[in-house]
């Protein structure tokens, strides 16, 4: 197998995409070539043509799109201009395709054994039987246990992180030699990107195949590539191998990706500067005891325990971060703080006074002093308001704000999270998302909050702007000295945001304290397991080398 | 309690799904079916006027109203005069038309076969047409049939159905005379098959009568068309969002990089329409019974809807109020099949 | 306005409806002045005329001018089906408002009320209804409101029960937001696009039935001039070959409601914020 390297598995040469005549090039000049047992990654942010390169490379163009130049080999034959029925043969058969969010990639009436076994059928002459079987079997092999009960599963039954295994099995069973993977991990929780992303490289090993890599996320490319191409407005602006991309990128741009994607060297350091409040550390601003919150199962007496008995404290001017993976319970718990749910029990005292028992009315003065940033931008605003009515809206919580003031003070939240000032009439889906972001941000700021939860603050943007949105949160946070929850499973956004972290899985707080302590010395296995799950650029060298050895080990048993 | 009602849902869930389904649908027939009843009920009472001598009509006679309101209990509470109503409907009792004279349960089941035979095979060439179009006017986008199907959505929503009756008699019967006279089902020199299934094309095919199934046949044939021509539109309009949605939704296009052919792709995103279809084709069998009134006036037919149209012209209350009764109670049906079907085809449902 | 006037620059089936609710308009204001008889006066002499220069569309089979009779309908058709579906829209908006944003047992209830309305078919519930309460110009209209009340209130509850989960809805609320505030200045101004393009949907609609009940005999009585009631008198005369006196008033049926289907189309693409560029 090995002697066949030399020779490229797939070679794009001088690829040019466009919609139409006079409509400037989605894709131009795209060259690489991927040989057999090698992982390519292809980074770059949103619009950078990451995705449309991925479906060029299946001649599955989006309606209107054209090529206008270049070619596609597969062990030296184009995939270009062959008959309809010959491409299908390569689609799935030779080269195979995982895309993001598997559960909308599989057909939701279907059992996912009946979708794997067809897609078997398409390539191989077998009977509905024998590739059932196939399915079965390859389920085994990516992992799954209780293959022949999950095979009759379907889609909804199954759990993201499952369902993307599925679709695994999908791109495999006609043993392709290159598998694309189109951000195949984006919205998983870390533990389970890197239980995926191990799984799929293993099976390309095993396959002998190639593999191209496509995401936004350096770490993943700095952990399980060999090769990186930097992708920009539809270029390949570098090419070059990780370890030597990741010492010294050539290009500004991928500089620029490198440093916004390392993770912040100034971790903060608890600091309260008033000696008046030096002297009272026993009052929090927050307090939250023994918090309890159910939801009913629908259909069945039963309850999910959403937050279990949770108790913690944030003092003035400290920033506590709630880790935790999807289901852990740590949005519900901020939803609790600014009353958007009601609690089960236990109580939240905020500056003294217990906000669970408050009358609405009386509350609603409290949210002056208690904001909240949504987690995603766009669909946290207001779709029909122009930016100075979404900002404006909290101020109305201030009766002594008339319209000039609030006007005025309109402006100047805007420049505070540094956005233009002609934003002020625009309507949210003209805004890209680090804008709206910032909307949202300078919503909860309005009224100059003494206490900020910010839901998942850095999830769903791009490297670049991910990291100004952490800059600017930094900046305002030290500028305003108000106390936050941070609420994430980022966790290289919380080492240089937060004084303490409280780790939490289902429902419960597992671990908490100061974060250079979870970091360097965490107790629990789970806290363990969370950090180890993160993909940090910086050790990435090293556990690529890890990996290799595991994949070998792998390989040979 | 909390523990016996554990204990019902464990039951319950061991029950298989589409038993599960069809038990809780069923349940959910009965209280349907008393407020429909409820509603037929309270539709005479709101005239103006002693309802028994609407519902006798002027012919009768001191006696006889004197009896039939104790029959309907008038002296009684409106809630005991409901309780009554219900109970006469329980045994069948709908009432007496005024003018047929016959019992109204009589008048309706002797009609009721004429008008599913013309809704059945309405509906099945809406769906025929509907589906056919919506599925290729998006598979082909942009081409002839797709264009053409915008018009034609466009023109059916807008073209009232007996308008459109009248213009398929004046040119298949009196311009081109392909088409039998719009006077019932059946020629009038044919004689009607046996009953079996009431529909007339099926019975004289039982029967062997080859005449009357081509006169039968025949005579379907524009009010069919009429029928289907209007209400298509509307189905294949909303079809085609629908099937249009799923044609470009990400697992097709999964489906197409996995190499499959363009036929297992047009198959799978059939199946995953087929929920928001059937629901579709429930609700058009409403706009069939209603239009099937308009449509049988003009043919002649001899329908439920044709007797529903006299009943209003001639003041036959007890005659309106069965026929409403049983139209609501046959959509009910229809709906809870509708709604049986679509559980199951969508393992999406919790039940 | 300018946004208004390049839409409908670039979309002929606007231009189509507007021209042709233009021309209804001018019917409706300006009758008397567009037609040459009595629209309700019979002229046994002149039974079933073919269309010819003095009698443009025919006779009827009283004598009665087709033309100047469609002409003085549009009256009758578009004063009933706006007044039902105005009526309609003003009662179920608000109610279909309150039991999406409200989920207690009162808007259970209503649910289940409307389910019953609905369970019946609309054309059959809406001659029983009018038969009952018998054939006047007034009471179609009041019996077609209540048809279509549940469809609105529907319509926007499911758009309210969506659009009350929105994060935009919660984060109002973290911003102080009153439950009033955010019912009419959050949740309705986006939940009303559907129900404005289905008030022009219902106009057509309620022409049709409208038309539809007249043409049994269900509705308007002779000699009001009705597009269905005159389609109605020209039915026996079809199977002889007398064409006009149906042809025209379904034409002008059809017409009509095309009208405001096309209305429909473009109110749904103007009212939608994020298509606002693409125009």
């Amino acid at each position: 197998m090995s002697d066949r390297n030399s020779t490229a598995l797939l070679k794009v040469d001088n690829l040019s995409v466009d919609f139409g005549e006079g409509t400037p090039q989605a894709l131009s000049n795209i060259s690489f070539s991927l040989g057999r047992d090698e992982i390519l990654g292809i980074v770059g942010e949103t619009g950078a043509g990451k995705s449309l390169l991925a479906r060029s490379l299946l001649n599955l163009l989006p309606e209107g799109g054209r090529f206008t130049s270049g070619d596609i080999r597969l062990e030296g034959e184009t995939v270009l201009g062959i008959s309809e029925a010959e491409q299908r043969k390569i689609r799935g058969g030779r080269i195979a395709l995982i895309g993001t969010n598997a559960k909308a990639l599989l057909s939701p009436v279907e059992t996912v054994g009946a979708q794997i076994a067809r897609v078997l059928r398409a390539h191989r002459d077998c009977s509905q039987k024998e590739a059932w079987k196939a399915a079965v079997d390859l389920m085994v092999q990516v992992g799954i246990v209780n293959p022949e009960r999950r095979a009759k599963a379907y889609p909804h039954e199954l759990s993201g992180g499952m369902a993307q295994r599925i679709v695994i099995a999908m791109a495999m069973v006609a043993g392709p030699d290159v598998v694309l993977a189109d951000d195949a991990t984006l919205g998983l929780d870390a533990t389970i990107q890197v239980q995926v992303l191990d799984l799929l490289v293993k099976r390309c090993r095993e396959l002998g195949a190639g593999a191209v890599l496509i995401t936004h996320d350096l770490g993943i490319v700095a952990h399980y590539c060999d090769r990186v191409a930097i992708m920009k407005e539809g270029r390949i602006v570098e090419l070059e191998e990780v370890g030597k991309f990741l010492a010294a990128p050539k290009e500004q741009y991928g500089r620029a990706l490198l440093d916004a994607a390392r993770v912040r060297p100034t971790p903060m350091v608890a600091k309260v500067e008033d000696p008046v409040l030096e002297k009272q550390p026993e009052t929090p601003l927050l307090d939250v005891r023994r918090l309890l919150k159910l939801f009913p199962i629908a259909g069945t007496p039963d309850v999910v325990r959403a937050i279990d008995d949770v108790s913690f404290s944030v003092k003035r001017g400290e920033t506590l971060a709630l880790v935790g993976e999807s289901g852990s319970g740590k949005t519900t718990v901020g939803q609790c703080l600014v009353r958007l749910l009601d609690s089960d029990g236990g109580g939240i005292t905020f500056d003294g006074a217990d906000i669970t028992t408050m009358p609405a009315a009386e509350f609603r003065a409290m949210r002056r002093r208690i904001q909240m940033v949504f987690q995603e931008p766009y669909v946290a605003l207001n779709p029909r308001w122009p930016v100075k009515a979404l900002i404006a809206e909290p101020l109305r919580l201030d009766p002594t704000l008339d319209r000039a003031a609030t006007d005025k003070r309109v402006r100047q939240l805007i420049d505070l999270v540094q956005l233009p000032a002609g934003i002020a009439e625009v309507y949210p889906h003209q805004l890209t998302a680090g804008e709206q972001k910032r909307v949202g941000i300078a919503r909860a700021l309005a009224t100059r909050p003494d206490f900020v939860v910010f839901d998942e603050p850095t999830t769903a943007l791009d490297i670049r702007v991910r990291a100004q949105i952490i800059d600017l949160v930094r900046d305002l946070q030290a500028e305003m000295g108000m106390s936050a929850l941070f609420i994430t499973h980022d966790l290289n956004s919380v080492r240089s945001l937060a004084h303490r972290v409280a780790v939490m899985r289902y429902g419960k707080i597992v671990e908490e304290g100061d974060t250079e302590m979870i970091f360097s010395a965490a107790k629990e296995d789970y806290t363990k397991a969370l950090l180890a799950a993160e993909l940090p650029v910086e050790q990435g060298t090293a556990q690529r080398d890890r990996a290799e050895t595991r994949r070998l080990a792998g390989a040979a048993v | 309690m909390t523990v016996a009602v554990a204990n019902l849902g464990v039951y319950w869930r061991a029950i298989p799904r589409p038993l599960r389904i069809i038990t809780s649908r069923l349940l959910m027939l009965v209280p349907q079916m008393f407020g429909v009843m409820m509603v037929t009920f309270l539709l005479v009472r709101m005239l103006p006027g002693d309802p028994a001598l609407l519902l006798l009509g002027n012919m009768a006679t001191p006696d006889t109203i004197a009896a039939f309101r104790e029959k309907l209990g008038l002296n009684l509470s409106l809630w005991e005069q409901f309780v009554h109503y219900v109970g006469n409907a329980l045994h069948g009792d709908l009432g007496v038309s005024i003018f047929t004279s016959n019992p109204v349960v009589t008048d309706l089941l002797e009609r009721a076969p004429a008008t599913l035979e013309l809704i059945t095979y309405a509906m099945l060439l809406t769906i025929l047409i509907g589906v056919t179009l919506a599925i290729i006017s998006v598979v082909r986008a942009g081409g002839v049939v797709d264009i053409g199907s915008r018009v034609y959505g466009l023109a059916a929503g807008a073209i009232p159905d007996f308008w459109v009756g009248l213009l398929l008699i004046y040119f298949f019967f009196y311009i081109l005379g392909w088409a039998p006279a719009p006077f019932g089902r059946i020629d009038t020199f044919v004689s009607p098959p046996d009953t079996v299934t009431g529909f007339y094309t099926i019975d004289s095919l039982i029967a062997g009568d080859l005449n009357a199934f081509v006169s039968s046949l025949g005579r379907l044939t524009l009010p069919v068309l009429t029928l289907a021509i209007v209400n298509a539109g509307a189905l294949m309009k909303m079809t085609k969002t629908t099937f249009a949605d799923i044609y470009r939704s990400d697992f097709i296009r999964h489906a197409r990089a996995s190499g499959l052919s363009e036929g297992t792709i047009r198959r799978i995103a059939l199946r995953n329409s087929l929920p928001p279809i059937i629901t579709l084709v429930g609700f058009m069998f409403g706009f069939l019974l209603g239009a099937a009134v308009l449509v049988e006036t003009i043919f002649a037919w001899g329908g439920l809807g044709q007797y529903a149209v006299q009943s209003v012209v001639n003041s036959d209350y007890p005659a309106l109020q069965g026929f409403v009764l049983v139209a609501a109670a046959f959509i009910l049906i229809v709906y809870t099949v509708v709604d049986i079907l679509y559980e199951l085809a969508d393992p999406r449902i919790r039940v | 306005m300018t946004r208004f006037i390049r839409y409908v620059s670039r979309h002929p089936g606007a231009m189509v409806g507007l021209t042709l609710l233009a021309l209804q308009i001018a019917s409706i204001l300006f009758a008397p002045w567009l037609t040459f008889y009595s629209p309700e006066e019979a002229d046994p002499l002149m039974s079933l005329q073919p269309p010819s220069a003095a009698h443009w569309f025919g006779t009827d089979v009283s004598g009665m001018d087709i033309y100047t009779r469609i002409v003085y309908a549009t009256r009758i058709n578009l004063l009933i089906s706006i007044v039902a579906v105005a009526f309609a829209f003003v009662v179920g908006v608000p109610i279909g408002l309150l039991i999406g944003f409200y989920r207690n047992w009162m808007s259970a209830l209503v649910m289940r009320v409307f389910d019953f309305i609905q369970s019946f078919p609309v054309f059959v519930l809406g001659m029983a209804l009018v038969s009952v309460m018998g054939q006047e110009i007034w009471n179609v209209a009041i019996v077609l409101a209540v048809l279509f009340i549940p469809m609105f209130a529907r319509l926007i509850r499911a758009e309210v029960l969506s659009l009350r989960e929105r994060p935009y809805v919660s984060a109002a609320r973290c911003s102080g937001a009153t439950d009033g505030s955010i019912m009419f200045r959050h949740i309705l101004p986006n939940a009303l696009t559907p129900a404005i393009v289905q008030v022009s949907i219902s106009i057509g609609l309620a022409i049709l039935l409208t038309a539809g009940l007249s043409f049994v005999g269900a509705g308007v009585r002779m000699p009001t001039p009705e597009w269905g009631l005159m389609v109605s008198t020209g039915a026996q005369q079809m199977i002889l070959g007398v064409w006009w006196v149906a042809l025209f008033p379904g034409l002008a049926i059809v017409i009509s409601v095309l009208s405001f289907a096309l209305l429909g189309d473009m109110v749904k693409d103007l009212s939608d914020p994020t298509t606002r560029e693409r125009l």
